[in-house]
């Protein structure tokens, strides 16, 4: 068994013990899961993709697949890119959308011993291990989001592309999250019963989890590419494409496992919406669809329409 | 719950997985090489159109077939070149995305051709499969019929075994080009109907030109007389022209299926609507352009991606039928919405261009893109099955 999916089979059964229905409302309530984070810095999911770690970036995504999976309630996409950045740290960091030292959506920005701000086009990244947080929030995802000034900034320079970075982040979160909710979906339709019969017999259910299931794939190997062009000169537009393309499955996705789920799933006791809300939530960060697709048009609009087909077709 | 969400996911994972693969060196020697053949041979498309069924031009079949590639993963002895699966989708992409006219020999090379390598007899394989790859003979498919759509078991044409000969009766339709081809592989009742739906079906091939069958075109809604329908009265040929065993039809036509649902053809149908779409929004698009034009592109990088993990599985003699009804269910949906978004990017006043044309010649033929090859339904019905819902 190769390092990558040791990783995801041992993140898969820590994360599938410990994130349930109720850590996750205690969370969303802001009750910071201590014992959870200790668990993954005790497994060493802190680290990965950090120097000397013996990991690197695509093992950090794929464990951050995991991570959306399970809706895992932890600045870990944070702080693993900082830990990249930075040498790796056993404290919690968190990053958040920089404008001059005042950083906006910074999650779990009331924990973290490190905020580092980032901004659209520049690689160039603030970071402070005396942060302030100036107002706790929360976003419709149910995550802490806080809006925290920068103490003491220091300014480092990140490559490849710290905004790219951070959507690749979303990105990945997103494909297994969505994943997640194809998961829901089936194992509702195929348990509830209804006219006599489990809903998963009736055509209509079948082909709105069909829909889901074609969706789900789409975003896993737009967010595969994406990852794979890490060290590629077009790795901010190979971004640019999944984020606009997993941004899009999101909400074809959410709509219809709600709508298999019936009222259930629109419950706050079932435990969908922690997963719907969180793809509604992560699609908007780190630029939204429009802002991802207008990149990459403007760059293929440049290169001229005879020239597109070999943009899209490469070898990856 | 935790623990019924772990195997789920494990379904889940098997269910839905589209590897990662990066095309070798090779493929990208022979991408540049077709390039430059298509842009030597401009003259048989001045009016570039994408969809795999549009664009009927022997000369230009033959001129591929010339170049090996038509049935290149076949056999040498057979004229192909047993190259790889990656080969064959470096040469359909791009002679799709260069809106080449390839509908005359489609359908030969990507499904008669590959069944009578795998179910013909030797003297079919050694009759028909070199002519294929010549770009010389050109197919039919024979399944649906006036009262047989999607349920492809209930057909009612009969051939009954008369001496050394079949003797046919019945009526095919939405036969694609049978009044241009040579010849048609028809799925026929060569037993009655038992109870068992799928038994006593066969595939036997039917000579277009010479064996008497009576061909009317149809005209469809975008002007075109593409398809027919193909009427078979007492129509005889010789009991050497079954595909296979008789009786072993429907597990061949259900193989048959699978070859023609994951390919390039599946989402690149409204393709020079998008390249029309770049030209005409110019090298400084405003806002909402410059995103319809990333969005149209990068559903195209993804699905381009899962056709070619596909393509891997097939490389790899793996059954891959859930797979590609994954992606020709994105493919199609994608291709009938390119023009949709497209449409919005540009104001009306857009007359005349080359933009318009190509639109409103996509536009009319998109209601066929979730028809042809097995409807949405069948495929959404497929999936179901994968996903372990029927």
């Amino acid at each position: 068994m190769d390092t990558r999916q040791l990783i995801v089979d041992t993140a898969t059964k820590i994360f599938s013990d410990h994130v349930d229905k109720t850590l996750l409302d205690a969370a969303e309530r802001g009750k910071f899961p201590d014992a959870l984070w200790q668990l993954v810095v005790a497994n060493g999911f802190h680290q990965l993709g950090s120097q000397d770690s013996g990991t690197d970036e695509a093992d950090l995504f794929a464990f951050l697949t995991v991570c959306g999976q399970f809706a895992v309630p932890l600045p870990l996409a944070e702080t693993l890119l900082a830990n990249r950045w930075l040498g790796a740290d056993d404290t919690l960091a968190s990053i958040g959308l920089a404008a001059d030292t005042r950083v906006n959506e910074v999650l779990w920005g009331r924990s973290a011993a490190r905020v580092l701000g980032v901004r659209s086009g520049s690689d160039e990244v603030l970071v402070s291990v005396v942060p302030i947080v100036v107002t706790e929030s929360t976003n419709m995802g149910g995550e802490p989001t806080d809006e925290v000034e920068l103490g003491d900034p220091v300014i480092i320079n990140v490559s490849p592309d710290p905004y790219a970075q951070l959507a690749l982040t979303r990105l990945n979160l997103m494909a297994g999250c969505l994943q997640a909710q194809l998961d829901l979906g089936i194992q509702f339709a195929t348990e509830r019963s209804q006219f006599g019969r489990t809903i998963s017999k009736f055509q209509a259910i079948q082909h709105s989890l069909a829909i889901v299931a074609a969706e789900v794939a789409a975003a896993k190997r737009a967010a595969d590419a994406a990852v794979d062009a890490f060290h590629d000169p077009r790795f901010v537009l190979e971004v640019a494409a999944a984020k606009s393309r997993v941004g899009e499955a999101v909400g074809i996705v959410a709509e219809q496992v709600h709508q298999v789920h019936g009222a259930m799933g629109f419950t706050h006791e079932h435990r969908l919406h922690h997963f719907s809300r969180r793809t509604w939530a992560w699609r908007d960060a780190w630029g939204n669809e429009f802002e991802w697709q207008e990149k990459l048009g403007r760059h293929l609009a440049n290169l001229g329409a005879d020239e597109v087909w070999d943009f899209i077709a490469t070898r990856n | 719950m935790a623990i019924t969400l772990r195997c789920l996911k494990e379904l889940g994972d098997v269910m839905l997985q589209f590897d990662r693969i990066s095309l070798q060196e090779e493929t990208e020697v022979l991408r540049a090489e077709v390039r430059r053949f298509l842009d030597c041979h401009r003259a048989h498309f001045e009016h570039p159109n994408s969809d795999f069924s549009t664009g009927h031009d022997p000369a230009f079949s033959r001129k591929l077939g010339e170049q090996g590639w038509i049935g290149m993963t076949w056999p040498k002895a057979y004229g192909g070149s047993e190259s790889s699966f990656f080969e064959r989708y470096v040469i359909t992409e791009e002679v799709l995305a260069a809106g080449a006219p390839v509908s005359a020999h489609w359908i030969a090379d990507r499904q008669s051709g590959p069944l009578l390598l795998r179910f013909g007899t030797d003297a079919q394989k050694d009759f028909y499969l070199p002519q294929i790859t010549r770009g010389e003979a050109y197919f039919s498919i024979g399944m649906s019929e006036p009262d047989t759509g999607s349920d492809l078991a209930s057909v009612r044409t009969t051939a009954d075994k008369d001496g050394d000969n079949y003797r046919i009766n019945g009526t095919k339709i939405w036969t694609t080009d049978a009044h241009r081809n040579d010849y048609i592989i028809c799925l026929v009742r060569t037993a009655p109907q038992t109870e068992n739906r799928h038994a006593g079906l066969s595939q036997i091939i039917v000579d277009l030109r010479n064996d008497g069958v009576d061909v009317r075109p149809i005209a469809n809604m975008a002007g075109g007389e593409d398809f027919n329908e193909v009427v078979f009265d007492d129509v005889v040929v010789p009991a050497d022209r079954i595909v296979g065993d008789p009786g072993n039809g429907w597990e061949q036509v259900t193989s048959e299926l699978s070859y023609e649902r994951s390919g390039p053809e599946r989402f690149l149908s409204a393709f020079r609507v998008f390249v029309e779409l770049v030209r005409a929004c110019g090298p400084a698009p405003a806002p909402h352009q410059a995103a319809a034009i990333g969005r149209i592109a990068a559903s195209i990088m993804t699905m381009r991606r899962m056709s070619i993990s596909v393509a891997g599985m097939l490389e790899n003699q793996k059954d891959a039928s859930v797979e590609a009804a994954l992606v020709k269910e994105l493919g199609n949906n994608f291709e009938k919405l390119l023009p949709e978004i497209a449409r919005m990017a540009l104001p009306s006043g857009v007359e005349q261009s080359l933009y318009r044309r190509t639109y409103e010649e996509t536009m009319l033929l998109s209601p066929s893109f979730t028809l042809r090859g097995g409807t949405r339904e069948i495929l959404r019905g497929v999936i179901a099955r994968g996903l372990g819902l029927r």
